[in-house]
């Protein structure tokens, strides 16, 4: 079977919106308006001078996306930054490590898939304070795991590849063999799994906003701002709406993307599942 | 050696080949569970105020809080006092709330667990059963239209987050349409059976887990549809809808069970959304409330319970498995 080469139109158009969305981010919060106080009656409709129209306290929703925006996406790259350090030191460690260490990291990795990520970031967030901080150090507490365990099978499946045993063979020491021989390959991959899991971690940081655990008021989210929108749905749907539409919109457009690379770098693992 | 104790022995090393995975995974379970109450613990012991000055209230003098802290034990080290919270957990005394009315936890527990229950195992049906049909359709009609579609519909419903689509479902059936109840706890509920108030939720919920199950069983059965067996029995003229329902249904459906199991805990787990904003009185709306209020007691119940139920149900489907799959029961021998 002829293997369909190059990316998707998909693809390109998850990254044409992504980028788009980060401009939005750095620009949108003040653009027009300020996003945190009063500029308008509460429940405006869209017009030229609110595009998006106002909420409940009368602020801009425009402006309040873009900075739901920004913040999302700070939390979604620092999460997935932390977890991917942890992971690859996890990861090279319990193949490479001598046994003492090796095992006990092991279970510990296991140990973690045992009990399920979202309680457990809502029970860290929950008890500590509430806010982008405690956000950050909940999920990337729950994060880690997936991404150790991707390292250690891609380390595992490449370790016995002739030339990483050459290099062994002509007397590379270990740290020298993991830098140069090994870790080269897993960039692909790793980038390409990051991207989905950005998206995952979005949707568990709204999540958290959403239940008031997460990002708290006056700061805007989206999981916060689909609470309030929740609220009023009744007399002012589109306050809903908007938040609504651009997280899911995110969540397809990093999906694609990851899928692309992924397609890209492991063409075996372009399935559907 | 005997021919006795050779079988004997045998039998023995078969009953553990087949005892030890189960056994190290209840061990894992228990492990982490015990981790995540320790971590909940030493975090509230960081965090600013505590048990006392929740229940004492803003008015109360220091000397006052001191007093009540005194009387709730609050004033010994804390290792102790987590080990003696493990105590009582083991035997299921989670002693009581610290906030508002003291109210036994136990009962707030014996309240919740059913409704959540009740709401699980009917997304988990629906799930199911709409998973394996939609995932067998689309593995017969492969790459054409019905599998497309269903498909793209599953990718949907992987991505669309819990708290996206539940507004927009009251939104369009309860408030335009006005078919549905707003949400589960209205104060006017009118006499009406219990599935209408269940229907929302229960889809919300069904939505994730289904278009998994979806993907899962297409994919097992276009795997099952490309055996020998199957084109000897096409061959050997078997009419197609024996072939679909007898012959490769049962094959394929063995890595969908598991994937039902593991659904059934994200679950009971993962109602939190659901719960809260559809104002059901579960497990899930328990957990999130005792956060806000910051009590600490009824935090640590609902988390370890709800792990608990997490564990034990994926501790289930381990073992239920070899006894549906001989395929399994083999290779762990």
């Amino acid at each position: 079977m002829k293997r369909k080469s190059g990316l998707s139109p998909l693809f390109w158009i998850g990254v044409g919106y992504l980028v788009l969305l980060v401009i939005f981010a750095i620009v949108g919060p003040n653009m027009r308006h300020p996003f945190d106080v009063k500029v308008g009656g509460p429940f405006l409709y869209p017009s030229d001078q609110f595009w998006f129209g106002t909420d409940e306290q009368g602020r801009d929703i425009f402006a309040r996306l873009a900075y739901g925006a920004r913040t999302s996406l700070v939390i979604g790259l620092v999460v997935q930054s932390i977890a991917v350090t942890v992971g690859l030191i996890v990861g090279v460690a319990s193949v490479y490590a001598p046994k003492w260490i090796s095992i006990p990291i092991q279970r510990f990795t296991d140990g973690m898939f045992a009990f399920p990520d979202l309680l457990l970031a809502i029970m860290i967030v929950g008890v500590f304070q509430m806010g982008v901080g405690p956000v950050i150090i909940g999920l990337s507490f729950t994060a880690w795991p997936a991404m150790a365990r991707l390292v250690k099978n891609q380390i595992a499946t490449l370790k016995d590849r002739e030339f990483v045993v050459a290099a062994q063979a002509m007397g590379a020491k270990t740290p020298y063999l993991v830098i140069k021989h090994i870790l080269p390959h897993l960039w692909g991959v790793i980038l390409a799994v990051m991207m989905v899991d950005v998206a995952a971690t979005i949707l568990a940081e709204s999540t958290l906003s959403f239940l008031g655990i997460g990002v708290q008021p006056p700061e805007p989210s989206w999981g916060q701002m689909i609470a309030v929108g929740n609220l009023n749905k009744n007399s002012y749907p589109l306050m809903l709406l908007w938040p609504c539409l651009i997280l899911s919109l995110t969540i397809f457009a990093l999906n694609f993307v990851g899928d692309g690379l992924r397609a890209l770098v492991d063409p075996k693992k372009n399935q559907a599942i | 050696m005997s021919e006795v104790a050779l079988t004997q022995n045998r039998s023995r090393a078969k009953f553990w080949s087949f005892a030890r995975p189960i056994l190290l995974r209840l061990l894992y379970g228990l492990v982490s569970l015990l981790f995540i109450s320790l971590i909940t613990f030493v975090a509230d012991e960081i965090a600013p105020g505590d048990a006392a000055t929740a229940r004492a209230g803003d008015k109360a003098s220091l000397a006052q809080v001191e007093k009540l802290r005194e009387e709730m034990g609050l004033n010994r080290p804390w290792p102790i006092r987590y080990v003696e919270f493990l105590g009582n957990a083991s035997r299921l005394e989670f002693g009581e709330t610290t906030v508002g009315v003291p109210t036994p936890i136990n009962k707030l527990l014996a309240e919740s667990l059913p409704i959540s229950m009740k709401i699980a195992v009917m997304a988990i049906c629906l799930a199911a059963f709409f998973g394996i049909l939609f995932g067998t359709i689309a593995a017969i009609r492969e790459n054409k239209l019905a599998d497309r579609g269903i498909l793209s519909f599953s990718t949907l419903g992987v991505t669309i987050p819990n708290y996206v689509l539940l507004p927009i479902l009251v939104y369009v059936f309860a408030l335009q349409l006005d078919v549905l109840p707003t949400s589960y706890e209205l104060p006017d509920r009118q006499v009406a059976p219990e599935i209408f108030y269940l229907i929302i939720p229960v889809v919300v919920l069904a939505l994730r887990p289904m278009a998994t199950l979806t993907r899962l069983m297409r994919a097992s059965m276009v795997d099952t549809l490309k055996q020998e067996f199957v084109r000897l029995s096409v061959a050997k003229g078997t009419p197609p809808f024996r072939l679909y329902a007898v012959h490769c249904f049962r094959n394929a459906l063995i890595p969908v069970l598991t994937a039902i199991g593991t659904s059934f805990g994200y679950l009971l787990t993962g109602s939190f959304v659901v719960e809260t904003a559809y104002l059901v009185k579960g497990i899930g709306f328990l957990a999130i409330d005792a956060i806000t209020k910051k009590d600490t007691p009824l935090i640590l119940a609902t988390t370890l319970v709800t792990g608990f139920l997490f564990i034990i149900v994926n501790l289930l489907v381990d073992l239920v498995l070899p006894m549906v799959d001989p395929r399994i029961r083999e290779s762990q021998v």
